[in-house]
């Protein structure tokens, strides 16, 4: 009976994670784990994915139309549920760099400021 | 698509296959664990060491699932889902508290959609034809306070013409219509409408044409009379054949050719008759025969009239334009010039009023008692509402210590109110669900007492449910869960958890303030009943004294046998013969007594009269009926001197009469009427023969009117139309078939004859009263069931909360008299309240009743305090148990059991 609110915070990492999870998978059909593992990789081992925020983003995209899923054999020959981007993901995954671009420059234009 | 229909699309999906999206969660999560402790055991990790990080970096799996879980579904339905299981499990849990509650529900639903089902039929539902609102009733106003429906030919005609704010006037008859069939004549329900009556209703027909202006017209149409026929009738009387436009039905011996077909849906514009032909007002001297309304001129009221308002046209306009028009009605009508001023002086003119829902002659009548039973209703599920919150309340108040409990752990208020509605909600629901049910066999019960069972009269009423009934029902049942659930469900949860927790059975000291409510509820309950069955009380006992004021006639064992000589060829002498052979073939029936016959039923509403006067005296109104030879020994009328008819009374011995008292009374005050002479307006005289006994003619209520009656015999009415009356030993219904037979051999060409018990004829004639006593009767038991089931249902509940301290008394030493008495007192003084607020109410609402009450005033101080009585005696026995019951608890049990 409790419940749990997003916090305004949250809500904004969701985003930039939604977003992420997105181009994580604009090179084709990967399971979470892949995702996961891709986005740490190719981050520097900078961003570090947590689970429980991982898959909450890839159900509620998958929710909203932006990806499917469909089970498939993983590299390793296990049953596994792969994420594809639709056509709706991939508009929105361009959207959401343009929107990140502009805000990182808008950011750095703040902060390199005298 | 848009993201938040695709979400919607998915939760829904989800709804249906849960157990497969938890597994599929499942496994994906276990696929990741898997992969996570393979890379830690690439790390180097060992096998153990591998599994525990994997584990641990996971976390919970379950919160997480959850999580998931959460993102699929509908939080509220499932929350809701939870909550109605939950009411359901504690409504299966207490069975007797729900059958209770179901069953109480169920009566006032039932009982109030019934009741509204007939106010719709017969007040609210618009005629089916389109723009029913431009439809009004047309009246003459002659300064009396009831306008008159009636209309005769002449005033009808010149309205007829008067195009400017009407599209259409028309009028119509009901009527009874002799149709040739296989084997004689039979009866069929019909009506003659003039020539505007179908352009003015615009229904399309199913099949041919409807009838026109021209069909309208002295000797119909073109080419002969035309008819139209309803739908049903054309498949059952012409099996539905495709090509039954231009096909003839012989129709009071003439041809009529049927030219068209009206759909089911329209039913005429009278809603409580189903006319199945529809025959042009100018063939009524062919369908009336002998008699002739439409060139009775301004003798005849028969007519019925209604118009179409132009577009644009209001009442207040049409109303101007009729009063335009009245005075040159009236003086073309061809009245005589006497009657013309004297209407002339009264201010007469015609006017308009919404006609919508058609004209029904019989609104008038039962307008006031439905709206009177719908009140009735209202207050027996006010009642029902009231007793299951008062329940509801009772058993809240056991709850309460669940209910904070609920609260501690961090329910919301707004939740444990919700699911205390929904409790109430399910048992509204379930009842109005279960009353709705019952509702068509109530209503139907209902319609059939007040359309007065099989007579030649009665109505036909449709209570088919629509929308407004469905919407009336949602209403009820929407109000009823309010009235039920909120304030219990507001009171059980409001005030401060702590102490209801801390004190749990004790909680004594609010105890005043916070059974206020309930004791309200309760002298309510009390009060409202009583009011109910005051009212029932009055009504029964006027129906008693009804049937008590004695008919002046034995109506037992008699009964009446219509036969229909209009349409046949016989007149006078041969008729009369014809009669006679009837009357020898109905004494050798099994069980027949006696045999006679008579012109006018007693109490069919029905009537025939005429102004006599004794020589030299003044003239007074006579009530009059023809009857046959050993007719007051057949009905058991005393004769008080002088003889019966005889066979030998025929035209040429001399026109006779017989006096009832009171007319004997009034002729000759100082008595000595046989061999006398009275002298009707013609002054044609009549010989009086013998003085009977007073018996009522056309109305229960009041006095016997006085009244003559002359030999049938001697009747100047032609090819008359008579019911034989017959007093029975044992069971009449063998005399169905026996008339039948008797009437196909001796006049085959008549229909087959109508038969009615006496009795039946008696009850119908006061059914408006019957009706009511026995509604009232049924509700006021009904009130008074749930008023002690309400009262011992809230001092069990109050008592089993006090087992403790009444445990503590007994203990200390208090009496188990005492005891009883202390717990008594409690609904004693709530029933003593309630008494007095319900008879406060009830003396001042009883005076709705009088115009229903025979010989009975509305505040008979006996009615009262019998009702009151009743009441009292109820509630004691409802109190009384719980009382006996808490005398006898074991102290230290109930100290033991905390």
């Amino acid at each position: 009976m409790i419940r749990e609110e997003n916090t305004d915070s949250g809500s904004l990492l969701q985003g930039t994670l939604e977003m992420l999870v997105l181009k994580a998978l604009a090179r084709g059909p990967q399971h979470g784990y892949a995702v996961a593992e891709w986005i740490h990789h190719v981050s520097h081992q900078l961003l570090k994915v947590e689970e429980g925020a991982l898959y909450p983003a890839l159900h509620r995209l998958e929710m909203r139309g932006f990806l499917n899923a469909e089970w498939g054999a993983s590299e390793n020959n296990r049953r596994a549920k792969f994420y594809r981007l639709t056509a709706e993901g991939t508009k929105r995954l361009d959207a959401e760099s343009q929107r990140w671009a502009r805000l990182s420059a808008a950011v750095a234009f703040v902060m390199q400021s005298s | 698509m848009l993201p938040a229909i695709s979400a919607f699309l998915g939760r829904l999906r989800s709804l249906f296959r849960g157990r497969r999206m938890e597994s599929e969660m499942s496994e994906e999560l276990a696929f990741h664990r898997e992969r996570l402790r393979e890379k830690y055991l690439q790390e180097g990790m060992s096998e153990k060491a591998a599994e525990r990080a994997a584990r641990v970096r996971l976390g919970n799996a379950q919160r997480w699932q959850e999580r998931l879980r959460e993102l699929w579904s509908f939080r509220i339905l499932e929350e809701l889902t939870r909550d109605i299981r939950f009411s359901l499990r504690l409504l299966w849990k207490s069975p007797g508290f729900t059958a209770v509650g179901l069953a109480t529900l169920a009566l006032g639903v039932s009982a109030n959609t019934a009741v509204f089902s007939l106010i719709n039929s017969l007040l609210l539902r618009p005629l089916a034809v389109p723009q029913a609102q431009q439809m009004v009733v047309l009246s003459t106003q002659e300064g009396a306070p009831q306008p008159g429906y009636s209309f005769c030919t002449p005033f009808f005609r010149g309205l007829e013409g008067k195009g400017d704010v009407f599209q259409n006037v028309f009028a119509f008859v009901n009527d009874t219509l002799q149709v040739r069939g296989e084997s004689g004549n039979v009866n069929v329900h019909g009506v003659m409408v003039s020539g505007q009556y179908f352009p003015a209703m615009q229904v399309k027909p199913v099949m041919g044409r409807y009838l026109t202006p021209a069909d309208d017209q002295e000797g119909g149409g073109s080419s002969g009379f035309a008819v139209v026929i309803s739908e049903d009738f054309w498949k059952t009387w012409f099996n539905g054949v495709p090509d039954v436009v231009g096909r003839s039905l012989m129709i009071a011996n003439a041809s009529f050719t049927v030219v068209g077909v009206i759909p089911k849906s329209f039913t005429g514009a009278d809603p409580t008759h189903h006319p199945q032909i529809y025959a042009p007002l100018s063939a009524d001297p062919i369908i009336d025969a002998p008699r002739d309304h439409l060139h009775g001129g301004t003798h005849a009221w028969w007519l019925t009239v209604m118009a179409r308002l132009q577009p644009g046209v209001d009442l207040e306009k049409a109303n101007a334009a009729l009063q335009a028009v009245s005075t040159g009605v009236l003086h073309t009508s061809t009245g005589e010039a006497d009657w013309i001023k004297d209407e002339e002086q009264h201010h007469f003119h015609f006017a308009a009023e919404p006609g919508s829902n058609g004209f029904a002659y019989v609104r008038s009548v039962f307008r006031k008692p439905l709206l009177m039973m719908f009140g009735m209703c209202g207050g027996l599920l006010l009642l029902a509402c009231l007793n299951l919150a008062s329940l509801l309340l009772a058993r809240g108040a056991v709850r309460e210590r669940e209910l904070a409990t609920r609260r501690a752990l961090g329910a919301t208020r707004l939740r444990l109110i919700r699911q205390l509605m929904i409790e109430s909600l399910f048992l509204a629901t379930l009842g109005t669900g279960l009353g709705m049910a019952l509702t068509p066999i109530v209503g139907h019960a209902l319609a059939a007492m007040l359309s007065g069972g099989s007579g030649p009269d009665s109505m036909s009423l449709d209570i088919s449910p629509d929308w407004r009934l469905y919407g009336f029902a949602a209403a009820v049942a929407f109000i009823a869960a309010v009235l039920i659930g909120l304030m219990p469900a507001w009171r059980a949860t409001e005030g401060d958890l702590n102490e209801q927790i801390k004190n749990g059975q004790h909680a004594q000291q609010q105890r005043r303030q916070t059974r206020l409510i309930p004791r309200l509820l309760m002298i309510s309950q009390v009060a409202l009943a009583l009011i109910l069955v005051s009212g029932a009380a009055l009504l029964a006992t006027s129906l008693v004294r009804l049937y008590r004021s004695g008919l002046g006639f034995d109506p037992h064992g008699v009964v009446n046998i219509s036969f229909s000589m209009d349409k046949q060829q016989l007149d006078g002498e041969p008729l009369m013969e014809v009669y006679r052979q009837i009357w020898d073939g109905l004494k050798t029936a099994p069980g027949v007594k006696d045999v006679s016959f008579q012109f006018v039923v007693p109490l069919s509403h029905r009537g025939w009269n005429g102004h006599y006067a004794a020589p030299g005296g003044e003239r007074h109104l006579l009530w009059l009926n023809s009857v046959g030879p050993d007719y007051f020994n057949t009905m058991r009328i005393p004769l008080d001197q002088g003889r019966g008819f005889t066979w030998s009374d025929t035209k040429s011995s001399g026109l006779k009469i017989i006096l009832n008292r009171s007319a004997a009374k009034l002729f000759f005050p100082q008595g000595g009427a046989i061999g006398r002479q009275i002298v009707d307006r013609d002054k044609v005289a009549y010989e009086v023969v013998a003085v009977v006994g007073d018996a009522k003619y056309r109305d229960v209520r009041g006095p016997a009117a006085p009244a003559g009656y002359v030999p049938m015999q001697q009747d100047s009415q032609k090819k008359p139309s008579l019911s034989a009356v017959v007093r029975v030993d044992g069971p009449w219904q063998p005399l169905v078939q026996f008339s039948r037979e008797l009437t196909a051999r001796l006049v085959p060409s008549i229909p087959a004859p109508v038969i009615r018990p006496m009795d039946e004829v008696v009850d119908t004639s006061i059914n408006t009263e019957r009706m009511m006593a026995l509604l009232g009767v049924f509700f006021a038991g009904c009130s008074l069931l749930v008023t002690a089931i309400g009262l011992y249902g809230t001092l069990s509940y109050a008592t089993a909360r006090r087992t403790n301290e009444i445990g503590i008394r007994i203990a200390l030493g208090a009496q188990r008299r005492r005891v009883m008495a202390m717990i008594f007192r409690e609904n004693a003084v709530v029933a003593t309240i309630g008494c007095g607020a319900g008879l406060a109410v009830a003396v001042s609402l009883s005076t709705v009743l009088t115009s229903f009450l025979y010989e009975t005033s509305t505040r008979d101080p006996w009615i009262f305090a019998g009702a009151t009585f009743t009441l009292v005696c109820v509630a004691s026995a409802a109190s009384l148990l719980p009382a006996v019951r808490a005398s006898w608890i074991d102290p230290m049990q109930a100290i033991r059991s905390e």
